[in-house]
């Protein structure tokens, strides 16, 4: 295997990297303070093609492969120091973009593809609920048929970019005996059907320029051509989208802990105690050397689960490792940067405590560390 | 390369036991015995198989051939011999 980049991957990574240090980053502590979500910002971002990177160029994307769709997402989360930002484009791309492209009929491709790649319309997968989360396809949300469709009830929580979704992909449940084989159903909901509607918005700790909110489905009458793929197959279409967001979403934090890493290093050489830069000492440099070891080994495993992305069978478990190691990866190298910082590490203006805040989230959303390790441990036969 | 009958159930049964039915006693496992309905695979074990026929027999199964077809080694030989074009 060889991630040496090819010259149109260092070009594509430059080209983000530049974009990402002189369109996104000013104003994100205000916007992290008002937790604001900036609609101008991902305007600027489905310009770039941010939002399409693997979806074929007849439909709006721009037809990258998967590798070099990570490659890009590292990018952004290099140079990109809003979070919230970040996740938005990724959980819309990865979760929502990925399963219209792979499972849409032509008519839902021709649809909503083109919008959702340039940043016109933004989407939001609905799956968990309040009582169902880990345990994702005990969901109560039905879709019962109709003579014209289906009849959406329930209602779905934390679901990222739903207060601001022009489209949502609700997971159904369409036969509640047969479960996640072959009872649970997606569907394409536009944001002005009737009885549609984003409920609650949260306040977080962290990611907090991403809107995250409920959604009330009560008697959203859709039709028959609003489901995405066939009846009952959309454990299928959700597992699939889980794979791509567990690597390519995790990306990013690969982007993170690199500019952590940098910013570790620059303050380690500058400050001093005791008349020497505290990177002369060993509890320092060692700490920093470890963190240099952690984003080796994340990217290699995340470059790695990306080449086999589509082609793997084992790719659930590759996509579980990568998404494991490089979400506690980066909380653990956020604490580590921010040990480092001492006092200003703490401060807001260094920046380092939005990305711990932020990175707290990442061993929760896509699955948590302990259903990470639920998989893992059942793909070793255990 | 089309596989018969007979080996496609023998591997199946066979990869069934050793990963999800260690210790238990194969003549348990019958040609219709319920695999998801029954319990013996839940969805992480589902998309490991579906991975395992995909090595062993180099067929790929669609979204509802996965939530459909494989509650029973009778519905995986179907379906395999299906992907296989030997139906
Ligand atoms: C920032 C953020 C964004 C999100 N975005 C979305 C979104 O866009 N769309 C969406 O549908 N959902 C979204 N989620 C929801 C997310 O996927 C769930 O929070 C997650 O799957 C965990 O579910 P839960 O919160 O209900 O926790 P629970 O499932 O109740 O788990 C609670 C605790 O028990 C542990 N646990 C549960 N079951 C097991 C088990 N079998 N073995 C071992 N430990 C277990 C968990 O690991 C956790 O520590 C988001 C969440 C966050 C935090």
């Amino acid at each position: 295997m060889d991630f040496n980049l090819s010259e149109e991957q260092q070009s594509l990574r430059e080209e983000i990297i530049r974009f990402a240090r002189k369109e996104l980053n000013e104003g994100v502590i205000e916007r992290d303070r008002a937790q604001y979500f900036p609609h101008d910002l991902w305007m600027k971002c489905g310009e770039m093609g941010l939002q399409g990177l693997p979806v074929p160029v007849e439909y709006g994307g721009s037809g990258l492969d998967p590798l070099t769709t990570a490659i890009a997402m590292e990018a952004l989360g290099y140079g990109c120091e809003d979070g919230g930002l970040t996740f938005a484009i990724a959980a819309h791309l990865l979760a929502c973009v990925v399963p219209v492209w792979k499972h849409g009929s032509e008519a839902q491709k021709k649809r909503y593809l083109p919008g959702l790649c340039n940043g016109g319309l933004i989407a939001v997968n609905g799956i968990t609920e309040a009582a169902s989360g880990s345990d994702v396809f005990s969901m109560a949300t039905t879709a019962m048929a109709t003579d014209t469709g289906y009849m959406l009830n329930g209602s779905k929580t934390f679901s990222s970019n739903g207060p601001v979704a022009d489209l949502a992909l609700i997971y159904a449940s369409t036969d509640a005996e047969k479960g996640y084989r072959g009872g649970i159903s997606a569907f394409l909901v536009e944001k002005n059907t009737p009885g549609y509607r984003s409920g609650q918005r949260f306040e977080k700790m962290g990611l907090r320029t991403c809107s995250i909110g409920e959604l009330v489905l009560e008697d959203v009458q859709v039709p028959a051509d609003a489901m995405l793929g066939e009846i009952g197959t959309a454990a299928v279409i959700f597992a699939e989208s889980m794979a791509w967001e567990r690597i390519c979403l995790v990306a990013c934090h690969v982007g993170t802990m690199e500019r952590l890493l940098e910013q570790a290093i620059n303050y380690a050489r500058t400050r001093k105690t005791g008349g020497q830069p505290i990177g002369k000492m060993q509890a320092i440099s060692h700490r920093i050397a470890d963190m240099k070891i952690r984003l080796e080994a994340t990217r290699l495993l995340v470059y790695r689960a990306a080449s086999r992305l589509g082609d793997s069978w084992e790719i659930d478990l590759d996509a579980a490792i990568a998404k494991i190691h490089a979400s506690e990866a980066l909380v653990k190298t956020a604490m580590d940067t921010m040990q480092i910082l001492g006092g200003y590490g703490f401060m807001v203006d260094y920046g380092v405590e939005r990305v711990l805040r932020d990175a707290m989230a990442s061993t929760i959303y896509s699955g948590t560390s302990e259903v990470q390790r639920n998989i893992i441990g059942r793909w070793l036969g255990l | 390369m089309a596989t018969n009958t007979q080996t496609i159930k023998d591997t199946v049964k066979n990869y069934l036991m050793t990963e999800f039915l260690p210790g238990e006693d194969p003549n348990d496992l019958t040609d219709t015995t319920p695999l998801v309905t029954g319990g013996i695979l839940d969805s992480i074990s589902t998309f490991k198989l579906v991975g395992f026929l995909h090595s062993k027999f180099d067929v790929k199964l669609n979204a509802n051939e996965i939530a459909n077809h494989l509650n029973t080694l009778n519905d995986i030989t179907d379906i395999v011999q299906a992907k296989q074009g030997v139906a």
